[in-house]
């Protein structure tokens, strides 16, 4: 058995999923690599994701807003809060706690701990 | 060839039906493996600390010193990371921490976790973040602190956000500024995939605001993934499965992916305000930036600044942190560069040797009251 062929014969596994597509992969791996990179820098590539998120944004909206407003009635119907509802009492509840925030500021101020 | 030879080659080559099951049975194994810990979280996270202050999603962290007194540096040192990710990766695992290094440094160090925008933050913006939020926190730190003076680090958008902060309350103490890829100049509309995307007429944030609110962690990671699509989509996992039975690099790489698979929606007036006045129009370089009112005057920035640039950031490229340098006010300002990219700079495996240690020499001569 030659050199080589024992190297072969040590270092090649059948038994490793990857292994056998490995050298190839890694050869491959960085051109592809580089050519997606400059793919993404591109300003056709910019503008193509630009329209698509557009498109997407468009067509689902009015099923959204449908969605929302017949869950807002139904929420109201059931006299429970909405998510409106809720989101504004968060908001609230936010600045309460600035405000607590500035009055212990204030309290710590007066009456420095020792 | 002997006869012997040819008889003898080939029941050297070919496996036993015994080896031939063990050889299924590793590989078995090793997808096994492999699928547990993609999906998987690592402990995160592991310096101890306790909450000082929290504001609403925001908490402040203040990490237990591991010191003693007389060790221990004069001015603290107030960690900022970005809106959109969880600050984690400041402290990622035990053995390879940022925050845990510093402690063992003799700083008294605090982290600024901005936590996850809910619906009701959506109109969240830049002015929230730097002079409601910042504010308050630097206020709290220095109530628990004890100290006037401070030492602020911002990455990525906490490295903008820390700017303006230093730009619009320059007598509030901050005495040495680190930042760390910091994207403050948008001058460059081809520097960087993100610039070029959100600078074509195609792309509307407002719609995107308008329609979503808060804009999906899953949307910023897609588009964060997408500047280097192959690597992040797969490059990454071919890494893991070539080095499973590395013990090492198998933690390294899980703490990595339980970071990044820890996304968080970003505020939608934060994210317009990004695009539309930082990437679109470059307000704050151009001079005309607004924060509740006030004008950002760089030139006010006068506490000691250390900028720290990666060369290989495919996220912030150099040149959009370059720029500020000299239109700074201040004296003592230094440009770092590390060759690494956007988060291996501070979390990869040369981080301790390189980014760190200048990182703590310029801080530790500057961190005497």
């Amino acid at each position: 058995m030659t050199q080589q062929n024992k190297n072969n014969h040590e270092t090649f596994n059948p038994f490793d999923p990857a292994g056998m597509l490995k050298d190839v992969r890694n050869a491959q791996m960085e051109a592809w690599a580089k050519m997606m990179v400059d793919l993404v820098h591109t300003d056709a590539y910019a503008e193509a994701t630009g329209a698509m998120l557009d498109t997407w944004l468009s067509c689902s909206g009015p099923f959204k807003t449908a969605m929302e407003s017949n869950l807002t009635q139904t929420l109201n119907g059931l006299n429970l809060p909405t998510r409106d509802d809720i989101t504004r009492l968060a908001e609230r509840l936010t600045n309460i706690e600035m405000r607590l925030d500035d009055m212990e500021a204030q309290i710590d101020e007066c009456f420095p701990r020792k | 060839m002997t006869d012997s030879a040819t008889t003898e080659v080939p029941s050297a080559q070919l496996p036993s039906f015994a080896d031939l099951c063990e050889e299924w049975h590793k590989a078995a194994e090793k997808a096994e493996r492999f699928n547990r810990l993609i999906t998987t979280d690592a402990e995160l996270a592991p310096t101890p600390k306790e909450v000082v202050w929290t504001l609403n999603k925001a908490k402040l962290y203040r990490y237990i010193p591991q010191v003693e007194q007389e060790q221990r540096k004069g001015i603290p040192l107030l960690m900022v990371f970005a809106i959109m990710n969880r600050p984690h990766v400041l402290d990622l695992r035990k053995g390879h921490s940022f925050a845990e290094y510093m402690v063992r440094q003799g700083y008294d160090l605090y982290l600024l976790d901005w936590g996850a925008p809910g619906p009701e933050d959506k109109n969240l913006k830049f002015d929230d973040y730097v002079l409601e939020y910042l504010p308050r926190v630097v206020r709290k730190l220095k109530k628990v602190s004890g100290c006037q003076e401070f030492s602020m680090l911002g990455w990525c958008l906490g490295a903008l956000i820390s700017t303006l902060y230093a730009s619009l309350r320059p007598d509030d103490g901050l005495k040495n500024l680190i930042l760390l890829t910091a994207p403050l100049d948008f001058s460059d509309k081809t520097a960087g995939a993100f610039t070029r995307w959100t600078s074509n007429a195609a792309f509307n944030p407002d719609m995107i605001v308008e329609k979503l609110g808060n804009v999906p962690g899953e949307m910023i990671d897609a588009g964060a993934k997408m500047l280097k699509p192959v690597e992040n989509y797969m490059g990454s996992y071919l890494m893991l499965w070539d080095n499973i039975d590395n013990p090492k690099a198998v933690e390294a790489w899980h703490a990595m992916n339980t970071w990044v698979r820890d996304i968080i929606p970003m505020a939608g007036g934060a994210y317009k305000q990004l695009i539309n006045e930082f990437y679109k129009e470059n307000r704050l370089i151009e001079g005309n930036l607004l924060i509740r009112g006030e004008h950002v005057d760089l030139s006010k920035l006068t506490a000691n600044l250390l900028n720290v640039i990666a060369e290989a950031d495919h996220i912030t490229p150099p040149c959009q942190s370059e720029g500020v340098m000299d239109l700074v006010g201040c004296e003592d300002k230094e440009v770092f560069r590390v060759r690494g990219g956007h988060i291996g700079i501070m979390a990869g495996r040369g981080a301790e040797k390189n980014t760190w240690p200048h990182i703590e020499s310029w801080l530790a001569s500057r961190s005497e009251q």
